[in-house]
């Protein structure tokens, strides 16, 4: 199946950062944005978008409210959502799992830590979405 | 008439206003030592005040600085950026090329030793293998494509350290909001001095909710941190299934 990612931060480096290594690790569709809001409207546009990643900490709404949002809309409630984030307190992770986020990775993350979670994140959805 | 009881009442009390007057008398001294204090402590606060104004003021000024040493290595970060990916591009045709080449001269290379069979001259093998060893180039590209791939993967590398910056802007946005909560404090400090009234005011300086940075931010090549994360989130997220399961059954 071709993922379209979307990748979330309002840090313009780590959205580069995380699509370079999509790129390396083989895909090659991504769109960006650079809030939660932005995220939401890009989804809302662009149906072939099926995997997010997203950052925690942003302005304008948060990556966790953002998974909020996706989590209770009917359309686009199952997309996988990955959390790529510099808090890594126990207290943190659980408030996402709460919030049904897919997979957790630490920043500063590498290409194989984020390989390992998307495959992980696939597999448990049976390759689908 | 006065009765004797009465009377007693009427001396004993003005017993206690004879002692008052006499600790009053002794208090005098006191009183007007304090007073002598006073006029002493007031320029030194006023000059407490000043200098407090004084750095409230500047603290607009750090706090841009800091913004703006985000903004220019968020700018030297992308302009790295930029560079690598246009090393990384360079790299990539380089790699096609060689690979086509490396191609090339394998396909020479089987063609000439494919030759050997059909020549009927003496010392055709030998002389082949030789004509082979000196100008085939297929041992010398996969050394120089192991280079490039190698050359790729290093810059790479250097992307991924650029996530340093993320990391530092948030440490840097954390730092500033702590300034600016340190001149929120002086300024109403200042105002209580003008009010000659000091009020306590808690000194924890909390970072609010839905803080667009990580107060926490840290920079760290280890994979702790991360295997901590997955081994919270699986225990977690085998909780969940379990709590999910028991709901379902009960």
């Amino acid at each position: 199946m071709s993922l379209k990612f979307l990748i979330v931060d309002d840090s313009q480096t780590m959205r580069r950062i995380v699509a370079n290594s999509l790129k390396n690790l083989g895909y090659e569709e991504f769109v960006e944005a650079s809030d939660g809001k932005d995220a939401l409207i890009k989804l809302a546009a662009d149906d072939g978008l099926n995997f997010v990643i997203t950052d925690w900490n942003m302005p304008v709404l948060s990556g966790l409210e953002l998974i909020k949002a996706i989590r209770a809309d009917e359309k686009m409630g199952k997309i996988p959502v990955l959390m790529v984030t510099t808090r890594g307190v126990k207290d943190d992770i659980i408030e996402a799992l709460k919030a049904k986020v897919n997979n957790y990775v630490v920043k500063p993350f590498t290409p194989a830590i984020l390989r390992e979670k998307i495959d992980q994140i696939l597999a448990s959805n049976g390759g689908s979405n | 008439m006065m009765r004797s009881e009465n009377l007693s009442q009427l001396f004993s009390k003005l017993d206690d206003l004879k002692k008052v007057f006499t600790y009053g008398e002794k208090l005098i001294p006191v009183i007007q030592s304090l007073g002598e204090f006073m006029k002493e402590t007031v320029p030194l606060l006023e000059n407490i005040n000043r200098s407090i104004a004084e750095s409230t003021s500047k603290i607009p000024k750090a706090t841009n600085q800091i913004q703006n040493v985000t903004s220019a290595t968020e700018m030297a970060t992308t302009e790295i950026l930029d560079l690598v990916d246009s090393l990384n591009d360079d790299l990539t045709d380089i790699e096609k090329t060689m690979v086509e080449v490396l191609a090339k001269e394998t396909d020479k290379k089987d063609f000439l030793m494919s030759l050997i069979p059909m020549l009927k001259k003496e010392n055709a093998e030998l002389f082949i293998k030789d004509f082979l060893n000196k100008n085939c180039n297929t041992e010398k590209l996969g050394v120089l494509l192991l280079q490039v791939g190698k050359m790729k993967n290093d810059s790479n590398s250097i992307a991924l350290s650029l996530q340093v910056q993320d990391i530092t802007s948030q440490q840097l946005a954390t730092v500033n909001h702590l300034i600016e909560s340190v001149q929120d404090r002086l300024s109403s400090l200042i105002e209580d001095f003008d009010n000659t009234k000091i009020t306590e005011q808690d000194s924890n300086l909390n970072i609010p909710e839905g803080a667009s940075f990580d107060p926490n931010a840290r920079y760290s090549k280890s994979i702790v941190p991360q295997q901590e994360v997955d081994s919270i989130f699986s225990k977690e997220m085998q909780t969940a299934s379990q709590a999910e399961i028991d709901k379902l059954f009960n």
